[in-house]
């Protein structure tokens, strides 16, 4: 009698004997998400806080190697102007004798 | 960070966000209202089907839900009428008495491929099958879930007092079926 007495409190174990299939509250969201018409965003969903922060790197990265790249082609071209300039600036004579004694020095 | 339940509370009476702040509630509700539900019809198919009209019934009546309860106790609410509601169904529909409709639950148990229990766990859900509906609500309640008097008394309608004297007899009965079962 003792042991019917005590039963609830000290030997049976608290804990459900039931279980679920697998994955079954993932889906059961889903489906009712499908049935109130929510569309979750996806990009909300797969990208997490850190793949933000990964992404905005990789643009800032991105975007420092295009403007690299635009000034490094703005100081060729600015050089080559300089360069035009130059010449522009002295006569064919001149020039000929620039030419003629440099392989002298 | 999922919003606090003020913030899902005002986001349900937004009818543009009203989809997200629900599928947030799902997620957050559903594990615990499908237990409440199982431990009531026993098969998972049963609890599946009465969880999901607990869900329809609370979104549909979105517009009647103004925050004056928490949004646990009112889910709680639904989840508990329509459990009844489907066991009541099932009496009706089968026109057996309520011994025969309890044995066919614990059939349905025994052939549930999601019971996993012990020969004393399967004892024990027997002997809850012998208390009438309410009380097995509230045993199951306090004795599986350790919910308080008082939030019991929200979901139920039901004096903390009136509760507590069912909770006892229910204790009761259970070891008087353990005693008779052994004599």
């Amino acid at each position: 009698m003792k042991n019917n007495k005590n039963i609830l409190t000290e030997e049976m174990s608290r804990e459900l004997p039931f279980s679920v299939p697998e994955n079954y509250f993932n889906q059961f969201a889903d489906q009712m998400d499908k049935q109130t018409g929510f569309k979750k965003s996806i990009i909300r969903t797969v990208f997490k806080p850190w793949m933000y922060m990964a992404a905005m790197f990789v643009g800032i990265l991105i975007m420092g190697q295009v403007f690299y790249t635009i000034n490094r082609n703005n100081t060729t071209r600015n050089a080559e102007n300089y360069e035009t300039y130059v010449l522009s600036q002295v006569d064919e004579n001149s020039l000929a004798e620039i030419y003629v004694e440099e392989p002298a020095k | 960070m999922n919003p606090s339940e003020e913030e899902l509370v005002q986001q349900l009476n937004e009818p543009k966000r009203r989809a997200g702040a629900f599928s947030v509630i799902v997620r957050t509700y559903q594990e615990r209202l499908y237990w409440h539900i199982r431990k009531m019809v026993l098969s998972h198919d049963d609890a599946n089907d009465v969880l999901q009209n607990t869900f329809m019934k609370a979104w549909n009546g979105l517009d009647g839900f103004r925050g004056d309860s928490q949004v646990s106790t009112w889910l709680y609410r639904i989840a508990t009428n329509e459990t009844l509601t489907f066991l009541t169904n099932k009496r009706m529909r089968s026109q057996n008495s309520i011994d025969e409709v309890d044995e066919a639950l614990l059939q349905n148990l025994r052939a549930d491929t999601y019971f996993n229990g012990t020969e004393i766990q399967m004892k024990l859900q027997t002997a809850i099958l012998t208390l009438p509906e309410k009380q097995r609500l509230v045993f199951n309640m306090k004795y599986f879930d350790d919910i308080t008097y008082e939030q019991m008394e929200g979901i139920l309608g039901t004096s903390v007092g009136a509760l507590k004297a069912s909770y006892h007899y229910a204790v009761k009965k259970i070891e008087k079926y353990f005693s008779d079962e052994d004599d």
